[in-house]
């Protein structure tokens, strides 16, 4: 690194004073009385701290409901890790090229992305009613009647409907990370690939997925860090009821505001933030370890 | 001329506002029906107090629920709030957040004189008046009169004649009994009505006071027969994926039966279908007496309110027959006060039910802590879906049980 | 017209063909959901409920569910509302942030990389964690169901994702374009308004449209900062409609594409900023 030739050393800080003064208060001092609180008794905040050491956190351990959300923080974890990356990867290989209207498809495919969870959550209730459903409807006209589900009614379907719309929601935006990854990769390389089809598999492992490691790592940090996140869909899905689809995040919502229980429901957002900052964590060492110096 | 009696009057209308109290009313009222009438019912008030400025805000019921300790809590709390009579709302009391409400509150200079005695424990917590009832419905079997008449169906009074007509419905291709379980709480009345039918109303206060196990022999005899309904195929197809009000579609067109419900379910019947639909007292289980729910709707003034002297001229206005007939006539539900209007038919004969029973309850919710509540209504549905593991699902229940009553000590 | 019959050419129309078979596919199949609200919205309730399936056009298009959710239900005021939070939300968050940004991207301090983590732990917190904190913060602070308050608070929570996104664009910004003004004299804050800034446009309007969309579409932070009807933005209108109008699918999808506009509208009108802003973000991690 090299020494910032003339620089004062109070620079920084003050360009950093006033972010740093809005962060903490609003968004530092607020996490700091949320970890507290997950050792305070149920609805002590409101009423008057009554701190119970780690009692919450015992009683996360023996409560079933607690690692069903987590068994279901790890499907949406793998599927968005599985799913919408390589889909996402394709579709903007698809629209990478110079061809008409290639700008349309891009717009129309990003749609998804500008909506509202609670007009998501409108929309794919219709596909999933169990009677007048698109999706049942879909499958009863073409025969398959028996594979028309009560797919946010039924235990075993109501985790993989939800993150069934999360993944619909989340491909367009990986597509658009790879759409700015692909910007840096020389298009020739990618029309060579195209084209020469004996090689197209191999090309495409040796030459634009490397290429495209660093929009794969923000992808992947994306996806981990909204698949552990997952609520909004969630809440506006079950009338804010998850049940056997609680996730952590919901579960936190449930137990807070569903039972007036403050203090568990804080307890189970401290296990959350620590789980997902273990995942990035590990990228967030790699990449600026990685970084060259300045 | 004309300018100058306009800016007269420009002059007055700055002045009223200047002068006028603000008054916030924070309510849960989000449905079409509720919403309407108590606009109306609000626009009297402003018409005859020019000197308060009414705002009402309007949250929808599930999301109100969240922020009521929200607004309780805040510096500047809205100055009157829509809740429940019971223990929803005492506990709210006891801990301090809730304005009294001195006898003189009331237009005729006590509680008694507007409302019946008995509905002033539910108003209460520790012989201070907290909460100004404005209407109150009844939960009952509601059903298709249409249906019943077209396969010769008489109203149950049994449970052994409610389980034929429940057999000869699914013979026929309908589903017995609606239910729109996404929205958990419409198990709750199910609970209430089958363990009062079952084990009587001072049982039922046990159970729900948290004194009585979840395991007990009588509460598994409860749930056995909201299981066996289950095992039988009465419950409505796919229940868990309806909202209470979808649950009502198939009630009006004839492809279920028999929905558990409030009186308010008439307000999503659509009007040319009103006279098909109708109600019977919930079925009799081995007991003479039965018992009702009868949950109580209201307002209450927050401690820390702004504006507490408009705030209790609008709950003493609220409290008058005419406010009260206003809201319940066109909703078709009972006033709290004793003078009010009897709005229809119907209500006469929801009116004589409540009057023959033994017991009445506000709700599972409003009677038991909503932790409790919530994970038995939950526990409910559950038994809807696996019948056959209902002991388990009670097992684990009354674990939270055990839990739950220790904590609120 | 001269149709040459050689094997690339041919190969690349056959291409060409592709790419339009399956983009048009992979589109039509993605948009599906939304093209049943936009078919539901012109509906008449009778249309609806008369038939299950809800993919079919309109038979006769219905304009008028527009403008009942738009008069009747106050929707123009929400949509107001929402603007008038979520452009100064926006502004405010890109403007703070590209200071921070500045001065974790061009200052070689002993806390630069403790600082980074800071701001990036905050993108990992379930926001739900800070619903009862920050409500009594706003409480507190007399910003409760106010304006400022809410815009204050987007601006603060969005800073960790905005810091984070403008200091790895800006690290890609020559160091010496930073050494030679100061050299010559030039002040910090004349680097950063002069020279920093006017570089980082494209990258600022990316963010822009990120941001826009979140703010735009946040229902629970107005649920708990806003009490007014007054204030309320989109969203909890839309929340608050549903439960007065829940049998009504052909409103609420009128209403949820009306909420839907403004987000897509700015999308639109930033498009061409959009891929190539987000570029630098995406290859720098």
């Amino acid at each position: 690194m090299k020494k910032s030739i003339g620089a004062p050393p109070w620079a920084p800080w003050a360009f950093l004073a006033l972010p740093l003064i809005l962060y903490a208060v609003w968004v530092i001092l607020p996490i700091c009385q949320s970890l507290a609180f997950a050792f305070t008794k149920r609805d002590s905040i409101v009423y008057g701290i009554q701190w119970v050491g780690f009692r919450n956190f015992a009683r996360l351990l023996g409560d079933p409901t607690f690692w069903l959300a987590i068994k279901n923080n790890i499907i949406w974890l793998a599927l968005f890790l599985l799913v919408p990356i390589p889909l996402g990867l394709g579709v903007a290989m698809l629209f990478n090229n110079e061809h008409r209207g290639n700008k349309v498809y891009k717009t129309l495919f990003y749609l998804p992305m500008t909506l509202s969870f609670a007009v998501i959550g409108t929309i794919w209730m219709w596909i999933y009613s169990p009677d007048f459903g698109v999706l049942n409807g879909f499958l009863r006209a073409i025969g398959l009647e028996e594979l028309a589900k009560p797919w946010l009614g039924d235990k075993r379907y109501m985790t993989g409907a939800l993150v069934a719309v999360g993944v619909w929601r989340q491909v367009p935006y990986v597509m658009i990370l790879y759409l700015a990854g692909l910007k840096g990769v020389p298009a020739e390389l990618v029309e060579a690939a195209m084209i020469d089809g004996a090689t197209w598999g191999q090309r495409l492992r040796h030459i634009v997925i490397p290429l495209l490691a660093p929009a794969t790592v923000v992808a992947m940090t994306i996806s981990i860090i909204d698949s552990l996140r997952a609520f909004d869909i969630i809440y506006v899905m079950t009338n804010t009821k998850a049940r056997a689809a609680e996730v952590l995040a919901s579960y936190m919502y449930t137990s807070a505001f569903g039972y007036s229980d403050f203090g568990y429901g804080s307890a189970i957002a401290v296990v959350q933030f620590l789980i997902t900052l273990a995942f990035i964590l590990v990228y967030i060492g790699r990449v600026l370890r990685d970084e060259t110096e300045r | 001329m004309r300018k100058a009696s306009l800016s007269l009057l420009a002059l007055f209308g700055i002045a009223a506002s200047i002068g006028a109290q603000p008054l916030v009313v924070q309510s849960y009222m989000s449905d079409e029906a509720p919403k309407n009438a108590f606009a109306a019912l609000v626009a009297e008030f402003q018409k005859q107090n020019p000197a308060i400025k009414v705002t009402v805000n309007t949250v929808a019921h599930e999301q109100f629920k969240t922020q009521l300790v929200n607004y309780l809590t805040a510096k500047d709390a809205p100055d009157v709030l829509t809740w429940f009579a019971g223990f929803r709302m005492q506990q709210y009391a006891m801990k301090g957040l809730l304005e009294p409400l001195p006898e003189s509150t009331f237009p005729g200079g006590s509680f008694v004189k507007e409302f019946p005695a008995a509905f002033k424990p539910a108003a209460s917590y520790n012989s201070k008046i907290y909460f100004m009832p404005q209407s109150w419905y009844w939960w009952a079997v509601y059903y298709n009169k249409d249906v019943f008449a077209q396969y010769k169906l008489s109203v149950p009074k049994t449970w052994d004649e409610f389980l034929s007509v429940c057999e000869t419905l699914k013979q026929n291709g309908v589903a017995p009994v609606s239910i729109g379980a996404k929205d958990t709480w419409t198990a709750g009345g199910w609970f209430d009505y089958m363990n009062v039918a079952v084990n009587g109303g001072t049982a039922h206060q046990k159970l729900t006071g948290g004194t009585v196990s979840y395991t007990d022999p009588s509460v598994l005899k409860t749930f056995g027969y909201i299981a066996d309904l289950a095992k039988k195929g009465y419950i409505l197809e796919n229940a868990a994926s309806y909202s209470w009000q979808e649950a009502v579609t198939p009630l009006v067109e004839g492809t279920a039966g028999m929905y558990l419900m409030g009186q308010f379910i008439m307000d999503s019947v659509p009007a040319d279908k009103k006279a098909s639909i109708d109600f019977f007292s919930f079925p009799k289980v081995g007991r003479p007496d039965y018992g009702v729910d009868t949950p109580t709707d209201g307002f209450m003034i927050p401690a820390k309110a702004k504006n507490k002297a408009a705030a209790k001229k609008f709950l003493a206005f609220i409290a008058t027959k005419k406010a009260q007939d206003m809201m319940n006539v066109t909703l078709g539900r009972l006033s709290a006060n004793m003078t009010g209007a009897i709005p229809n038919a119907e209500a006469e004969r929801g009116l004589a039910m409540v009057k023959g029973a033994a017991f009445a309850a506000q709700f599972y919710d409003r009677d038991a802590p909503e932790e409790m509540a919530a994970k038995g209504m939950n526990a409910i549905v559950d038994i809807l879906q696996a019948p056959d593991s209902y002991k388990d699902i009670l097992t684990a229940l009354d674990k939270e049980r055990v839990r739950i009553y220790a904590d609120l000590k | 017209m001269e149709t040459r019959k050689n094997g690339p050419d041919a190969r690349k129309t056959l291409l060409t063909l592709l790419f339009y078979v399956f983009s048009t596919l992979i589109v039509a199949l993605w948009l599906l959901p939304i093209l049943i609200a936009v078919f539901t919205s012109l509906k008449s309730m009778d249309e609806i409920m008369g038939s299950s399936k809800m993919w079919t056009p309109p038979k006769v298009l219905h304009w008028e569910n527009f403008t009942r959710v738009w008069n009747k239900v106050g929707m123009s005021a929400y949509v107001l509302n929402t603007f008038l939070i979520t452009v100064p939300s926006v502004v405010g968050a890109l403007l703070v942030s590209s200071l921070s940004g500045f001065a974790l991207a061009f200052y070689r301090f002993r806390l630069n990389k403790a600082v980074l983590v800071l701001f990036i732990a905050g993108m990992l917190i379930p926001f739900q964690m800070l619903m009862i904190p920050v409500f009594r913060l706003s409480d507190a602070l007399s910003l409760r169901d106010t304006r400022p308050g809410v815009i204050l608070f987007h601006i603060a929570f969005q800073l960790g994702f905005c810091t984070f996104f403008l200091r790895n664009f800006m690290r890609t910004i020559p160091f010496s374009l930073v050494e030679a003004p100061r050299i010559d004299g030039a002040s910090e804050w004349t680097i950063y308004r002069k020279i920093i800034m006017p570089l980082s446009i494209s990258s600022l309007a990316a963010l822009g449209v990120l941001e826009f969309t979140w703010i735009w579409n946040d229902l629970l932070w107005s649920l708990v900062l806003i009490q007014s009807d007054s204030l309320k933005p989109v969203t909890l209108g839309l929340a608050n409609m549903q439960g007065e109008f829940v049998s009504y699918y052909n409103m609420t999808a009128a209403g949820s594409i009306i909420a839907a506009i403004a987000p897509l509208g700015v999308f639109l009108l930033f498009q061409r900023y959009f891929i190539s802003g987000l570029t630098v973000g995406a290859e720098k991690g």
